[in-house]
C-alpha cells in the first residue's frame, strides 16, 4: 500500500521538526497509541491498538527515525506484530517545506500488512490508512499549530474515534447523508 | 384385454414397484437431510472429548525463530500444545502427500504459506482452544516470498523447500531447480513441431485457469479416539476416500491397519477438498494417542479456504495448428502448474498432471504434445480436482477456448469448426494422440440436438443485429454466445495406469440378501451428497428384482465396507456402480440354481422376468427373488452352501468418456461490466441413466459451481503472499439470487465396457460449464478486438475490459 499527501501546518518549520521528534507529541498523534518509550534518540518501542475492518489487534513494535535532516525532514518507520491478527510494517518519508510563516508537510507512506488483518481487511486498508494519516495530522496540527484546520473532506473523515463514538450511529448516519 | 396385454401390464407394474434403473426415484437420504437429521462429524460428542485448534502463520514465507507456548498452557482449560518439536521424535512433523511429496504437519524451521499450521492447541472446549492460539508466541523472521509461479524457477529465486533442496530427483523424475517439482511430457514433440512449422494457420494463447477452492459447505474435520487398552484407533472424519485414509494412517502411525477404524459419516459436500490428508487429522490422532481421550478438530471457513487443498492454478500456453479450411492438425500445450508450498495434489500417483492429456477434447487431432512443469510457490498446497476428474476442467478449458480462438482467426463459425473436427461415431473406440482410448461417443447427434433446441442460427442472427446496433450507439449491451463441447475422462481406473500410493484404483460392492428378501449393500465409495444410497439401490433393484426400498446402502465404515478407493473424479458409478452390477449378477446366478432346484427343473429352462425366475413357456410357474432368498438360507440345493451374498472388486478395463454440448447466451452491460446469463442449455451424454432426477440435480450443482469459477470465484494472493479470498466476503459462492436458470437435456450413448453402460456425470457440468461461460463472455467482446479475456469474469474485470477498449466515454 502506498499513499502520498501533504498537510499545511500553521507553525514554523523548526517547530514542526522538533514536534516530529517529540515522543510526547507522537504519543498523542499516533492513532490508538497505548504507549511509546524512547530507547535511544532515534528508536522507540510502541504499543498501538488498531481496528481494521472486523479485526482489532494490539501491535507491539519498534519505531525508528532515520535520514534525519533537520529541519527538512526525516523518515519514520515502524514494524509491529499483532500476534494471530497479523503484522504491519511500513514507513513515511516526511519533507518539510516553508510556506511563509507556516509549513507544508509532505509525506509518502509505504506500508505492508500481513495475516488476518490483510485477509479480512484488505478492501478496507486504503480507507483505513487514509483515515489514520488524517487522524495523525489533525491531531498534530492541533498540537503544533495555533488552530486546527478543517479544510477538506479527508480531514473531515479524520474525525477522532472518540468523537464518532459520542455521536453514535444515528449522528454518523446523518453526517453521511 | 388379451393375455399378452395382461402379461405386459403385470410386468410393467412389477417393474415400477422395483424403482430400478431409469426411474426418477426420490433421494432416500433426503428424508434425514431435509429434516436436519443428518449425522456429521461435528455432531459427534464423546465423553471426555477435547478440542483442537491451530496456531497459523501470518507470513507467507518466514523462518521460525522461536515458539513459546507457556502463556497458552497457563490458560485454564488448555490441556496441551503440540509443536513440530513434539511431533519430530515420532517422525510425524512431516507426512506423505498423495503426490509423492511430503508436507509439514506442523512447521518446524520455516513457514511456507500464510495460515500454515504452526502449533496445535488442545483444550476443554472450542472457545478456550481458539483463545489459547492467540497466546502462543511465535517469533518469525520474514523472508522474501514467491507468489507468481513464473518467478519460481528464476536463478535468484529464494529456495522454498529447504527440506528437499538437495534432492534433485523428485517423485516424477529430475527437478530442474530447487523450486521445481516435476516435468511431465507426453506426445510426439518432433512431429507436433513439424506440423506447426508448416501450418496454414496457428493460434497461441496463454490461458489461465485461475486458483480457486472447492469450498464445501461443511469444512474438513475429524475426531480421533485412541483406546490405550486395546491399542485401537477410531477416526471419524470428512473423508471422500476412507479406506485410503486408513492405509495412510497405518503407514505413518505404525498402527496395524486392522486396529484402525476409519468412519466417514454424512458429509456435507466434498468436491475434491476432502480427498487428501490434512494436518488436522494427524494432530487430532496424535492428541488422542498422547492424552488417551478423544480429540476433535473442526476447520473454520477461513482455514478451509486458505489452508486445505485448493484447485486449478494452471497457466496453459495453448497452441493449435490448422489448415485454411479449418481442419485442426496439431495441438501443443505447455502448462506451468502452481502447486503451492507442497505437492499435495490428489491425482493417481503416476499422473502428476492428472489427466491433462485429455486436452485434445472431442476433436480428431492427429498430432499433439503436452508438457507440464510443476513448481512450488508460497501459497497453500494442493491442486485437487474440484468437481472434475483430475485436471479435466483445465484440459477442457484449454481446448474449448483454443477452438474459439481458432474459429475467430479463421473467420469461421465456432460451432461449424467444432463439428468439422469432431471424432466421428465410427471412429470409436478412438485412440487419441495423447494416449487415451475413448470408449464411445456420438458427438454429431448431440451437437445437432443442442443447436436445434437452442435455436443457434437465430441466436447468431440476433447477435449480428445487436452488434450493428451497438456500433450505431443504440444499445450499451453486448450479446455473447458461449459454446462448449467437452469430453471428460472419468472412472479411474484401470490398474495398469491408475493407483494411489501403489493401491490400484479398483472399487467394490458387497451385497447381502437377508432371508426375508431385503438387502444390505456395502460400498468402497463414499457419498458426499451424490445420492449413492438411492442410485446403487436402483442398480441392484433392476439386477436382482428386489424393490429399491428394501435395499439399504451403507458406506463409509472401513470395518464393514469392502476396500475401495472412494468417491472423486466421477468414479463411483463407473467403478463401484460396475462392481454393484457384477456382484448382483453373481447373486442372480446363484439364485437361478436355487430356483431351478425349487421348481425341479434344469437351470437352462428358466428365464428372468423382472423380479423372478420362471419356467420358459410356463409363465405361471415361477419363484420370486424373495422366495429364493428364503430358500437360499433354509433349503439350498444339496452340496450348495447356504446364504445369498456376493462381493465384487471391480477393476475397470478402461475409463468412461462422458460428453456434452453446452450453450450459454449472455448479455453484458458494457458500462457496468455486469453479465446476465439469459439462457444456459446443457446436453449431457453419460451413457445409461440410472436416475434422471439425480442426474438433473448433479447437472444443476455442477453448472452452478462452473458459473462460480468462471464468473468470479478466486483465491487470489497479494504480492506479500496474503491470501485475499479466504472468506465468503471475498470468495464468490453463488446463491439462488445470482444463479441462472438451467435447461437440461440428454442423449444416451452407453459405455461398451461398463456392465450397465453407465458413465460418470456429477462433474461433467462443471468441466463443460467453465469454458462455456468464459466463451460466452469472450464472444461478447470478440468483435471489438478484445483478444482473450482471462477468468474470472466478475463485473469489475469486465468493466476494465470495456475501459481498455475505450468503450466508456
Amino acid at each position: 500500500m502506498e499513499m502520498n499527501g501533504s498537510q499545511r501546518i500553521e507553525a514554523p518549520r523548526e517547530e514542526v521538526y522538533a514536534a516530529l521528534n517529540d515522543v510526547d507529541v507522537l504519543r498523542q498523534c499516533i492513532p490508538g497509541c497505548q504507549s511509546i518509550e524512547k530507547t535511544s534518540d532515534t528508536e522507540m518501542n510502541a504499543k498501538v491498538t488498531l481496528r481494521i475492518g472486523p479485526v482489532k489487534a494490539s501491535f507491539t513494535g519498534k519505531v525508528t527515525l532515520s535520514d534525519l535532516n533537520p529541519p527538512n525532514g526525516y523518515t519514520i518507520s515502524g514494524e509491529g506484530s499483532g500476534g494471530m491478527a497479523g503484522f504491519a510494517k511500513g514507513g513515511a518519508k516526511v519533507d518539510l517545506v516553508p510556506d511563509g510563516e507556516a509549513t507544508i508537510l509532505n509525506y509518502a507512506v509505504k506500508a505492508e500488512i500481513g495475516g488476518k488483518i490483510a485477509q479480512l481487511g484488505s478492501r478496507l486498508i486504503d480507507g483505513t490508512a487514509k483515515k489514520l494519516a488524517g487522524d495523525f495530522f489533525a491531531k498534530f496540527s492541533e498540537i503544533v499549530g495555533p488552530q486546527p484546520l478543517v479544510e477538506d473532506a479527508e480531514t473531515e473523515e479524520a474525525e477522532t474515534e472518540e468523537a464518532a463514538v459520542k455521536k453514535g450511529w444515528v449522528g454518523r448516519l446523518r453526517d453521511s447523508l | 384385454m388379451n393375455d399378452q396385454t395382461k402379461i405386459d401390464q403385470d410386468r410393467a407394474e412389477r417393474t415400477e414397484k422395483l424403482q430400478g434403473m431409469g426411474c426418477k426415484r426420490k433421494r432416500v437420504e433426503d428424508v434425514r437431510f431435509t429434516q436436519g437429521k443428518g449425522s456429521y462429524v461435528d455432531d459427534l460428542k464423546l465423553p471426555g472429548m477435547l478440542f483442537g485448534d491451530f496456531v497459523r502463520s501470518p507470513h507467507a514465507h518466514a523462518r521460525i525463530k522461536s515458539i513459546d507456548t507457556s502463556r497458552a498452557k497457563a490458560l485454564p482449560g488448555v490441556v496441551a500444545v503440540l509443536t513440530a518439536a513434539d511431533l519430530k521424535p515420532l517422525g510425524l512433523h512431516y507426512m506423505p502427500t498423495l503426490a509423492g511429496d511430503v508436507q509439514a504437519v506442523l512447521a518446524e524451521e520455516k513457514v511456507l504459506f500464510q495460515n500454515q499450521e504452526v502449533a496445535f492447541v488442545i483444550a476443554e472446549d472450542r472457545y478456550i482452544a481458539s483463545d489459547a492460539t492467540e497466546l502462543v508466541d511465535v517469533e518469525y523472521e520474514a523472508l522474501p516470498c514467491i507468489v507468481d509461479p513464473f518467478k519460481s524457477m528464476l536463478p535468484d529465486a529464494p529456495i522454498l523447500r529447504e527440506d528437499i533442496q538437495d534432492k534433485m530427483e523428485g517423485a516424477h523424475g529430475p527437478r530442474k531447480h530447487p523450486n521445481h517439482i516435476f516435468e511431465w511430457k507426453i506426445g510426439d514433440k518432433e512431429a507436433t513441431d513439424a506440423v506447426f512449422a508448416n501450418a496454414d494457420v496457428t493460434i497461441k494463447e496463454m490461458l489461465v485457469d485461475h486458483r480457486t477452492h472447492p469450498s464445501p459447505l461443511e469444512t474438513c474435520q475429524s475426531v480421533a479416539s485412541f483406546d490405550k487398552v486395546k491399542g485401537e484407533l477410531t477416526l471419524w472424519g470428512t473423508f471422500q476416500a476412507p479406506h485410503v485414509i486408513r492405509t495412510v494412517v497405518s503407514l505413518i502411525s505404525g498402527l496395524p491397519e486392522h486396529k484402525i477404524h476409519v468412519i466417514a459419516p454424512d458429509i456435507g459436500g466434498g468436491f475434491g477438498n476432502k480427498v487428501g490428508a490434512y494436518a488436522g487429522y494427524v494432530c487430532s490422532v496424535v492428541g488422542s494417542i498422547v492424552l488417551g481421550v478423544p480429540v476433535k478438530w473442526v476447520e473454520d471457513r477461513m482455514e478451509n479456504l486458505s489452508a486445505t487443498s485448493f484447485a486449478r492454478d494452471y497457466h496453459m500456453t495453448t497452441e493449435l495448428a490448422a489448415t485454411k479450411d479449418g481442419r485442426i492438425q496439431a495441438m501443443r500445450v505447455h502448462v506451468l502448474a502452481d502447486h503451492g508450498a507442497f505437492d499435495a495434489c490428489a491425482d493417481p500417483s503416476k499422473w502428476p498432471a492428472g489427466f491433462m492429456n485429455i486436452c485434445t477434447g472431442s476433436y480428431d487431432i492427429p498430432t499433439a504434445h503436452l508438457a507440464v512443469d510443476g513448481v512450488y510457490t508460497n501459497k497453500a498446497s494442493g491442486g485437487v480436482a474440484y468437481r472434475c476428474s483430475f485436471r479435466v476442467t483445465e484440459a477442457a478449458f484449454a481446448i474449448e477456448r483454443a477452438v474459439e480462438l481458432l474459429a475467430q482467426k479463421l473467420g469461421m463459425d465456432a460451432a461449424e469448426l467444432r463439428i468439422k473436427n469432431f471424432i466421428k461415431p465410427e471412429q470409436f473406440p478412438y485412440q487419441s494422440a495423447l494416449g487415451w482410448e475413448y470408449d464411445s461417443g456420438d458427438y454429431h447427434t448431440a451437437m445437432k440436438k443442442a443447436m436445434d433446441t437452442i435455436g443457434y442460427t437465430e441466436l447468431r442472427e440476433e447477435q449480428a443485429k445487436k452488434r450493428e446496433a451497438f456500433k450505431r450507439g443504440e444499445t450499451r449491451e453486448l450479446m455473447g454466445i458461449g459454446i462448449s463441447f467437452f469430453t471428460e475422462i472419468v472412472g479411474a481406473g484401470p490398474a495398469k495406469n491408475c493407483d494411489i500410493l501403489g493401491i490400484a484404483m479398483f472399487d467394490s460392492a458387497e451385497i447381502r440378501i437377508h432371508p426375508t428378501g431385503s438387502v444390505i449393500a456395502r460400498m468402497g465409495t463414499k457419498s458426499q451428497g451424490q445420492g449413492h444410497e438411492t442410485t446403487y439401490a436402483q442398480i441392484i433393484a433392476t439386477e436382482i428384482g428386489i424393490p429399491a426400498d428394501d435395499i439399504m446402502v451403507e458406506e463409509g465404515n472401513t470395518d464393514t465396507a469392502p476396500y475401495g478407493l472412494g468417491t472423486y473424479g466421477s468414479r463411483s458409478t463407473p467403478v463401484a456402480g460396475a462392481a454393484t452390477a457384477v456382484a448382483a449378477r453373481k447373486i442372480k446366478a446363484k439364485a437361478q440354481m436355487i430356483a431351478a432346484h425349487m421348481m425341479e427343473v434344469h437351470e437352462g429352462d428358466l428365464e428372468w422376468d423382472v423380479d423372478r425366475f420362471r419356467v420358459k413357456g410356463l409363465p405361471e410357474k415361477f419363484k420370486t427373488m424373495k422366495e429364493i432368498a428364503w430358500a437360499a438360507y433354509n433349503a439350498p440345493p444339496p452340496n450348495m452352501e447356504p446364504g445369498l451374498e456376493a462381493v465384487n472388486y471391480y477393476e475397470p478395463p478402461n475409463m468412461t468418456y462422458p460428453f456434452g454440448a453446452y450453450f450459454c447466451v449472455m448479455d453484458i452491460d458494457v458500462d457496468t461490466g455486469v453479465a446476465k446469463t439469459r439462457r444456459f442449455y446443457a446436453l449431457d451424454d453419460c451413457g445409461t441413466r440410472i436416475n434422471p432426477m439425480i442426474i438433473e440435480g448433479q447437472v444443476h450443482g455442477g453448472l452452478t459451481e462452473a458459473f462460480a469459477c468462471a464468473m468470479g470465484q478466486e483465491i487470489r494472493y497479494d504480492e506479500q503472499g496474503n491470501v485475499m479470498g479466504a472468506s465468503f466476503m471475498d470468495f464468490f459462492l453463488p446463491t439462488a439470487v445470482e444463479t441462472p436458470h438451467w435447461e437440461t437435456d440428454h442423449t444416451v450413448t452407453p459405455s461398451p465396457h461398463h456392465p450397465i453402460g453407465a458413465k460418470g456425470v456429477g462433474e461433467s457440468p462443471h468441466v463443460g460449464g467453465v469454458p462455456c461461460f468464459s466463451n460466452a463472455v469472450n464472444d461478447a467482446y470478440a468483435f471489438l478486438g478484445a483478444g482473450h479475456i482471462q477468468m474470472p469474469h466478475d463485473a469489475w474485470r469486465l468493466w476494465t475490459v470495456g475501459e481498455k477498449l475505450g468503450l466508456h466515454t
